[in-house]
């Protein structure tokens, strides 16, 4: 199939592209790489009236970093992330998650930024930022505001994002030498969307402990009490806690879904522990 | 040197192009002038059209049914009593059966504008009750699902040899109860044609992407009631048939119309959304087993209700009941069977109609009689690899005419049953532990087969279709300049006919592999065929140019002794050239002499010249059995449901091989086909009868890191009754996979007590069997 | 229509068109530029036959379009006819049988091509993993993963960092300004159990929300039997006519990309003794060619003490392209929201606080649904349901 008619433009400036959005009957659509959007719109499922390419505002493709926290900007690519085309302040999560984003040819044009607008909850940025504690930074006719990755998704294919904001950076604490991480994701098939996805982070220097059940067909939920488990009792006891916490928590799913969540957040666990007797 | 005839491994003619992008596809096919067409298709299952409207300004751009007065709709007959009959229209004009069914053609510069054309067509529907699945669509009472039925079923078939006696005295008795899901096929380019009419010529010219233009262009004829001789069907490069384009579609007669009335071109490219919901289905059966044993798990009878969920109409020419013909008459397998019961219910329901996929019928009952060798094995305590061995006919009992009077040609099945247990290293894997160090259960499985190829004139009709093959033609002709030219009807759609052909022309001319050249697939000319399918290409196009070859090769021999003076006894084929002793003449030199200096031939020479046409069918119409046996050892993680294929070993037997690379290249590629209905490939419908996977993302296709390396040996027994003792191979691979993965997955699940048994075997259906199965684990506890 | 002019280099060679900015990238180099070799298998993102290298990095020229090549540098399969490393991967194609039909054979020797240059030398498994976007339905993979393997070995990877554009590292303008806790509060349970799919009318699927309010149900009936008040609750509907039982309307669905509207009518019944109210209706939205029916049905039962307990079910049931995919769970996730902002608006408005403007208009919801019901899409009346 081939699209509905769209128009496109491409600002130059994150002003320009604020303008281009602001006008909300113009039904403008921001095409950040297109690598979701395009078989929607190829499926003519998604019909907006104009594309606005925000691939070549050259803002949306910063790196800051100072001595806590570090950002990056929406619009780097999956495969930027794979290769460390910048400093890796992640202890290797963030290359590893992008290496393992759909295929390498999509890798190469998706976006960062993109795949978290699109609030597939399957999509592996969604669960990784909501993991690490990240923040997203919105920008709107309004000015700037930040979310919380955690709270981003509303739920499925819907975030905080307004119709006029664009997600602009992801702000993301620095992960210290000690940090450990786990991301087990179930798939039946190489670069297919997750069945479950279960993310574990721990850096004790920086406070972090968080536990991550994501691909819920919903906003990911971190499993609080298996962080304090975590933080408390270590990784082992918490996979006995997150099973239960999932039960808990995400009632109205399939059982085998359940069951699925549970091994990938266990799975996550297990690996800090592995790294742990290392 | 070695040889570049049969049995040589010879890389590839088609090759060259394919690898610099210069393919010609149907897609890349240009026509100054060409329309592009998109089809408005129903968004219900069933439902009858209350109103059809044409957006102002396009009435001649969107066709309805009315719109093309003569226009037959696609009607498969059958002689097979009790057959029923389904018109399934190019257009629909008052009722739709199926999600997908083609309604409107809407006619534009290029697709995306047709498309827009399409939304702007406005159709009402009123909603009927649709039937979904094989349970409503065969019970009693349902309304059927076409006018003048007298139930819902397309056929009912049923079979019964000696079980009375067997149920009566049998000691173990095992029953399953097993389904396969609905596939879609998938060849990476979907069909699509280009119509345009030939001024010149004065000829309707279709380029369709198919297996078997001869036939198309019967089917279009008929459809359209317009001569044959003014309709020239040309296949271009296909890209991947897998049985989905060896039917006629309602969009080839749409548009093969539109280019007949209007006079100009016109194309419709399949795109993959409507491969996945409108076309293409295949293989979804459900069976009721009981097998009946002695206690070593010897058969004694096996009786089996098989159900096929036909879809809403029959395709052309192979009916909506080729399916369960042969459901019924494969189920037995290689097995030694005497006493067999077996009904067939053909279901109609509002699904798109059912296509032959690569091993038609037989990956479903190869799933269904080796899970039941399984069943027995488990029931009478023994290893399921000894059971099967005990139970396959035996070498020392070929031929064979097993219970449903299939002709076992040749072959010693039990042998490649133990070569694949010897390659998977069966006694290492049992003698190690059931779990892996990642906690994972780890099981090996079984499949043997036999398939029945290149059967011919007597099965088909058989089957009562309306178009049985005979025997395949061959022009074969040696150029003025020495080279070798092969027309063949059949068409090549990958599996390398190319090549193959060529190879057999070498064997009897030995015109160098470099100067043979071959055309297929075009009724303009080439000499008839009914085409590639049913595994037949090989053995009988082959066996045309074996024949057509040999004769042109005694031609070349004539003419060569006169050139060299010599008797033709004496002139033998050698180094590419043409000797008697050590005095030589070039192929070149033959084909001068006789196209262009006949002065220096003598006047008896053969008026047949140097091409000839030959024609070939097998000296049985049986067909000639390959077979093979198929391990797998899995690893099955219980906690997330999802399966890792360990090793993967195939032994099969095709009968010589005319290149061994290529019976490699068609026994692995089936074998992919056969995971993906194994693991992953699975096309539902909801109650509505919407099509749930209308993308790849829904519709798993078996990537690189989903496969294995599978690992092949062959052993080589040729067929007494075809030349050259040739085989089919292209349907094989797909067959075992299915009961191989599935018995391994079982294996595995041994020690829960769980066990599988619908395909495909996805995480969520093993954790539901290993959840099926706790409760009985805690009552043992 | 607005056209573009797109300029471009493609195999070298400077390329000008004129095009719909809605053209895909793959179109333009086959129906405009006559350069067939780069194959559509899917348009959706697949397969990997259309694989093109998009200024110096292997992209899907299906879901890229005429705009956002503006520019560009493609090289297309036959961009790499005399390309070294291709006409080895060409020969060991051939050689291991690696190609059957052809058809995905372009785009699979530019993703072989890519893993060879960044990676160098690499082992199988790394390959499979690597062409897990190029699928091939003939060959499965063995031969294309040993010629692959093949042609790799001996090669140096390119410095993975040395293409990508540098990007400055620089101190952050100022700090994330969210104060995290260690411990993320955990989601509020569900309140509801939803049961979708075990709706009771066969092709239906159903949640059910329970909600109990400190009012009496006579109260409640009587603000819940007016129509008006509860359609404003629902997020995305407007009733533009109500005449009697029969009422006109619009149900707006924001979901992501796609902007769902389904305009038409449909009824009401309310049953003042039984306190049960419903609305229904079904439609079609035009974009997608999809049709729906939808219900939403509440009960006002008593509760403990003078509270009373609502009970609001939504049904629905989908025709059409928007039901075409099997992720069933997505869709009952945004049911399942559409289900708890209806209630909890209804509870605001009980209480006689404000409707958030937010959680009527801007929540994207898939669809409850009024449809052109009469007029598009008529359903034949079951009487067993």
């Amino acid at each position: 199939m081939k699209p509905a008619p769209f128009d496109y433009v491409r600002p130059r400036s994150l002003p320009e592209a604020t303008a281009l959005l602001s006008d909300e009957s113009a039904n403008a659509k921001i095409f950040a790489g297109g690598q979701s959007l395009g078989p929607m719109l190829n499926l003519r499922l998604a019909r907006p009236a104009k594309l606005v390419d925000i691939r070549n505002i050259q803002a949306l493709r910063a790196v800051r970093v100072d001595e806590k926290s570090y950002s990056i900007g929406a619009t780097l690519t999956h495969a930027e992330i794979e290769d460390g085309a910048f400093e890796d302040f992640s202890q290797g999560l963030l290359p590893f998650v992008a290496r393992g984003i759909a295929y390498r040819a999509v890798r190469n044009r998706g976006t960062v930024g993109g795949s978290l607008s699109h609030a597939d909850p399957a999509a592996d940025w969604v669960s990784t930022m909501a993991a690490i504690g990240a923040t997203m930074v919105v920008h709107g006719p309004a000015g700037e505001r930040r979310v919380p990755a955690e709270q981003f998704l509303v739920g499925a294919f819907t975030s905080k994002l307004g119709a006029t904001e664009l997600l602009t950076a992801i702000e993301l604490p620095r992960l210290s030498a000690t940090a450990r991480w786990g991301y087990y994701k179930v798939c039946r098939k190489t670069g297919e969307f997750a069945k479950a996805i279960g993310v574990t982070i721990q850096d004790p220097r920086a406070g972090i402990f968080r536990v991550l059940a994501g691909s819920t067909e919903g906003r990911p939920v971190l499993l609080a009490r298996s962080g304090e488990t975590l933080a408390t009792q270590g990784a082992d006891r918490a996979a006995g806690v997150a099973r239960q916490e999932i039960e808990e928590v995400l009632p109205h799913l399939e059982p085998g879904h359940r069951q699925q969540l549970a091994v990938a957040v266990q799975r996550s666990l297990q690996k800090i522990s592995l790294l742990e007797t290392v | 040197m070695a040889s570049e005839g049969i049995g040589a491994r010879v890389l590839r003619k088609e090759d060259a192009r394919h690898l610099r992008g210069r393919g010609q596809f149907v897609g890349d096919i240009r026509i100054p002038g060409m329309l592009e067409v998109a089809f408005v298709r129903s968004p219900v299952a069933h439902a009858l059209i209350r109103e059809r409207k044409k957006p102002a300004g396009f009435e001649n751009s969107v066709i309805f049914n009315d719109d093309m007065p003569g226009v037959l709709p696609i009607t498969t007959r059958s002689s097979i009593p009790g057959y029923k009959v389904s018109d399934y229209p190019a257009l629909a004009a008052e009722r739709v059966r199926f999600v997908g069914e083609t309604i409107a053609m809407c006619v534009a510069p290029n697709r995306a504008a047709a498309e827009d054309l399409c939304e702007l067509v406005d159709i009402q529907y009123e909603e009927l009750d649709p039937i979904v699945n094989c349970a409503t669509g065969r019970a009693s009472g349902v309304k059927p699902l076409h006018d003048g039925w007298t139930d819902n079923l397309f056929l009912r078939t049923s079979f019964d040899q000696g079980m009375d006696e067997v149920i009566a005295k049998a000691p173990v008795v095992v029953e399953l109860e097993l389904s396969t899901a609905r596939q879609t096929m998938h060849p990476m380019e979907g069909k699509g044609l280009v119509a345009w009419w030939d001024h010149r010529a004065g000829q309707l010219v279709v380029h369709t992407s198919t297996q078997v233009p001869h036939m198309i262009r019967i089917g279009l004829a008929e459809c359209l009631g317009i001569p044959q001789a003014i309709i020239r069907v040309a296949a271009p490069d296909v890209g991947g048939g897998f049985g989905y384009k060896c039917m006629l579609m309602p969009e080839e007669v749409a548009v093969a119309w539109l280019a007949y009335t209007r006079q100009g071109a016109f194309r419709w490219i399949e795109d993959r959304r409507e491969h996945l919901t409108a076309g293409a289905n295949a293989r979804q059966h459900e069976y009721k087993i009981k097998a009946y044993a002695d206690e070593r798990g010897r058969f004694l009878g096996l009786d089996a209700d098989v159900a096929v969920d036909c879809g809403a109409y029959s395709v052309w020419p192979f009916s909506a009941c080729l399916e369960a013909a042969q459901a019924s008459g494969n189920l037995p397998g290689p097995y030694d069977l005497k006493a067999y019961r077996c009904s067939t219910f053909s279901v109609a329901t509002n699904k798109p109609p059912f296509a032959p996929y690569r091993g038609v019928a037989r990956p479903g009952v190869c799933f269904a009689i080796e899970l039941t060798i399984d069943a027995i094995a488990k029931a009478v305590g023994r290893e399921a690899w000894e059971v099967r061995l005990e139970n396959l006919v035996a070498a020392s009992a070929m031929p064979y005419t097993n219970v449903t009077k299939k002709f076992y040609d040749s072959g010693n099945y039990p042998a490649s049953l133990l070569e694949v247990k010897r390659m998977i290293d069966f006694d290492r894997i049992r003698s190690e532990p059931r779990r892996d160090a990642k906690g994972r259960y780890l099981g090996v499985g079984f499949a043997t087969y036999t398939e029945q190829s290149a059967h011919g004139t007597k099965v088909f009709a058989q089957w009562g279709l309306p178009l049985v093959p005979g025997f395949d033609q061959a022009h074969v002709k040696l150029t003025p300049d020495g080279a070798l030219e092969i027309k063949a009807g059949i068409h090549t759609i990958g599996q390398g006919l190319e090549t193959t052909l060529a190879q057999i022309a070498h064997e009897q001319t030995r015109v160098p592999l470099k100067d043979i050249r071959v055309v297929l697939g075009d009724t303009a000319n080439t000499p008839f065929s009914t085409g590639a399918y049913a595994s037949r290409g090989i053995v009988m196009t082959g066996g045309a140019v074996s024949v057509a070859s040999e004769i042109v090769a005694g031609r070349i021999k004539s003419i060569a002794a006169h050139l060299l003076q010599v008797r033709p006894e004496d002139i033998s084929f050698r180094d590419g050239a043409i000797f008697a002793g050590e005095a030589s003449v070039s192929y070149e030199d033959v084909g001068r002499a006789w196209y262009m200096r006949p002065d220096q031939l003598p006047d008896d020479v053969d008026r047949g010249g140097l091409e000839a046409t030959g024609a070939y069918k097998p000296q049985i119409d049986s067909g000639v059995f390959s077979y093979a046996s198929h391990a797998a050892y899995v690893a099955v993680d219980a906690e997330t449901g999802l399966v890792e294929i360990l090793d993967y070993a195939i032994c099969e037997d095709c009968g010589t091989m005319v290149n061994p690379m290529i019976v490699d290249g068609q026994t692995i590629g089936g074998a992919a086909q056969g995971v993906g209905t194994a693991l992953f490939e699975e096309s539902p419908y909801d109650d509505n009868g919407q099509p749930l996977a209308s993308t790849l993302i829904d519709y798993l296709l078996p990537g690189p890191t989903e496969l294995p390396r599978f690992r092949i040996s062959h052993m080589e027994t040729p067929s007494p009754y075809s030349a050259h003792g040739l085989k089919g191979v292209g349907e094989g691979g797909a067959i075992a996979p299915a009961g191989a993965l599935v018995n391994a997955i079982n294996d595995a699940l041994a020690p829960l007590n769980a066990a599988v048994h619908t395909i495909p075997a996805s995480p969520e259906r093993i954790l539901a069997a290993i959840a099926a199965a706790k409760p009985t684990l805690n009552d043992a506890a | 229509m607005p056209m573009l002019n797109v300029s471009l280099t493609v195999n070298g060679r400077p390329a000008a068109a004129t095009v719909e900015p809605r053209t895909q990238l793959c179109e333009l180099l086959r129906e405009n530029l006559n350069l067939t070799g780069t194959h559509v298998g899917c348009e959706q993102g697949v397969c990997g036959a259309c694989t093109v290298v998009v200024d110096g990095k292997p992209q899907r020229s299906c879901i890229s379009y005429a705009g956002d090549c503006e520019g560009g540098s493609i090289t297309t399969i036959e961009g790499f006819d005399d390309d070294a490393l291709m006409d080895e991967l060409r020969v060991a194609f051939s050689r291991h049988h690696a190609l059957q039909c052809g058809f995905c054979t372009p785009g699979m020797l530019i993703t072989a091509r890519d893993i060879i240059l960044r990676l160098g030398e690499t082992s199988a498994a790394r390959i499979r993993e690597e062409l897990s976007g190029n699928l091939c339905r003939c060959t499965g993979y063995v031969g294309i993963v040993e010629a692959v393997e093949q042609v790799s070995k001996g090669k140096a990877a390119r410095d993975p960092k040395a293409p990508v554009a540098a990007i400055e590292a620089t101190v952050a303008s100022r700090p994330a300004d969210t104060v995290r806790k260690v411990f993320a509060p955990a989601p509020r349970p569900t309140v509801a159990t939803p049961s979708a799919g075990t709706s009771a009318r066969k092709g239906w699927s159903s949640i059910e929300q329970r909600l109990t309010v400190g009012f009496s149900p006579d109260v409640v009936w009587d603000r819940l039997s007016d129509i008006r008040e509860v359609s404003t609750c629902l997020p995305g509907a407007e009733i533009t006519e109500l005449d009697g039982d029969r009422i006109r309307g619009k149900m707006n669905v924001t979901l992501g990309p796609m902007k769902i509207a389904f305009n038409g009518d449909g009824n009401v019944m309310l049953d003042a003794e039984r306190r049960i109210g419903r609305l229904s209706g079904g439609g079609r939205d035009a974009g997608s060619g999809s049709t729906a029916e939808g219900e939403v049905e509440w009960r006002v039962l008593p509760g403990e003490a003078s509270d009373s307990l609502i009970q609001v079910s939504l049904s629905w049931r989908l025709s059409g392209r928007l039901a075409q995919f099997n992720r069933a769970g997505l869709v009952q996730d945004v049911i399942q929201r559409l289900a708890s902002i209806f209630v909890s608006n209804l509870e605001a408005s009980l209480k006689g606080e404000a409707i958030g403007e937010q959680s009527v208009k801007s929540l994207g919801i898939f669809s409850l649904m009024w449809g052109v019901f009469k007029e598009r899409f008529l359903r034949r009346t079951r009487k067993n349901t």
